[in-house]
């Protein structure tokens, strides 16, 4: 069950989806939880959890919402403030 | 909009319908392509086209790297799996795509060890846990891929793990667009560019496509309104006159993409002078290899792979499909000796491979319209 907080990432991947993890253009909205060295524990939309690399996007911090691929974060999604 | 919830809005959808409705010039025809595959499998998903005018057409290009991967290349990751002391690893799709002699399940099952990962970070962890193997990660991919591949072999470099290699197949998304745009098979309109490829590239690559061939090009998200919202911006491009590259993906894309990623991309990777594609191909500085100074990871060279060209089934007519000159259902194998459970080519195996969309959402919206006919 997602939370409150979990329904504001945007897109419909998450880290447990059976669909094609390289095709195309699949990537994976995540919010870090913890940044641990080059990587980040990170929490999708449906309460997964992963390590995520983060030097292509450093500096994250906790609360940001990164674009995960192939377990590799390559964007940032922006928030809206509200 | 801010949320997920907001970009699958009906209310909004039909909105923004209406006003393509309005913009559509009764007396002509609209060809739009969008050029990724997810792109494809959000269209199909979610019965897009049935919300558009019948003037416009979208045409489904050639985005999956699964699908174009030509079946030689499948056949040298399988000789290089099939060797006593290799672990193979790879995404979950490449697992089934046919090579001339069968695919990977088929030589797991007689003893080939073969992984799925879900990240080369992955295939690379396994390298340092099992030192007495040869790890080899077969990289398939555009620009959203890639990324994750060089940071892997800059992580196995910094650490010296000496028993990991990437059997390389990454591909670029601009060439095989300009080759399409060459073609005279097929005559289109505009583009829906790549989202999370433009994440990396960013828009500026595109700029060739009004430039040079006068179309004009919006780069989109993978949410239903995504979708409808570019198809607005280019019908009001074509209505005004305009032609130009746009972004509607700004809450992800950047117009300068993610540099660091290029950096690394440009570390690790060096063009190839060509490539083959399924369907299209040998496209000049189409691919990526393992630049000199990360040689030593290598796995073409590590292996030596000959290079073998294997011709596809007759049957199939991949190609034609990749090129959107054919429908997917138009295939004379589609649906019948070709399915998901079974398929022959590859754009039936991934689940956004033009076939493998179509078959699972598409098919009823084409009985439907044949029968309205």
């Amino acid at each position: 069950m997602m939370s409150g907080r979990e329904t504001l990432l945007p897109g419909s991947c998450t880290l447990d989806h059976h669909g094609c993890v390289v095709c195309s253009d699949a990537g994976i909205p995540v919010r870090v939880v913890s940044v641990e060295g080059d990587d980040a524990l990170c929490e999708d939309r449906a309460g997964n959890q992963a390590r995520i690399a983060v030097e292509l996007v450093a500096p994250v911090r906790a609360g940001e919402v990164l674009l995960a691929h192939g377990g590799v974060a390559i964007g940032r999604i922006e928030e809206e403030a509200g | 909009m801010k949320y997920s919830r907001e970009f699958r809005n009906a209310e909004l959808a039909r909105a923004v319908a209406a006003e393509i409705a309005s913009l559509t010039d009764p007396g002509r025809h609209y060809k739009i392509m969008e050029v990724c595959g997810g792109h494809t499998h959000t269209i199909y998903r979610h019965g897009i086209k049935d919300l558009l005018p019948e003037q416009i057409e979208l045409v489904h290009g050639p985005g999956c790297p699964v699908c174009v991967l030509p079946m030689g290349r499948v056949d040298e990751g399988i000789r290089i799996a099939e060797r006593p002391e290799v672990i193979f690893t790879c995404f979950g799709d490449m697992m089934r795509v046919p090579g001339s002699k069968g695919n990977l399940i088929e030589m797991k099952a007689q003893g080939a060890d073969i992984r799925m990962v879900y990240s080369p970070l992955d295939a690379l962890r396994l390298a340092r846990e099992n030192p007495d193997r040869e790890v080899v990660f077969y990289a398939i991919g555009f620009e959203t891929t890639a990324p994750s591949t060089a940071l892997t072999l800059q992580r196995a470099k910094k650490e010296g793990v000496e028993n990991f290699s990437v059997f390389c197949n990454h591909v670029n998304i601009v060439p095989p667009v300009r080759a399409l745009l060459d073609s005279p098979d097929l005559r289109l309109d505009a583009f829906i560019g790549p989202g999370h490829v433009s994440t990396v590239i960013g828009c500026r690559p595109y700029e060739f496509m009004p430039a040079d061939y006068g179309k004009p090009c919006v780069v989109a998200g993978f949410e239903p309104l995504d979708i409808l919202q570019a198809i607005l911006m280019i019908m009001r491009q074509l209505a005004e006159g305009r032609c130009e590259v746009e972004n509607q993906y700004s809450r992800v894309v950047s117009w300068e993409g993610n540099l660091a990623a290029l950096r690394s991309m440009a570390e690790v990777f060096e063009l190839r002078p060509y490539f083959e594609w399924r369907g299209l191909g040998f496209i000049a500085q189409s691919a990526l290899k393992i630049s000199p100074a990360y040689s030593h990871f290598d796995a073409e060279l590590r292996y030596a792979t000959p290079g073998v060209r294997v011709a596809d089934p007759k049957a199939c007519q991949c190609g034609e499909v990749l090129k959107g000159v054919l429908k997917p259902h138009e295939c004379r194998v589609f649906g019948t000796a070709c399915t998901p459970e079974h398929p022959l080519g590859a754009l039936m195996v991934s689940s956004e491979g033009a076939c493998a969309a179509y078959y699972n959402f598409g098919r009823k919206v084409e009985e439907r319209v044949g029968a309205e006919r």
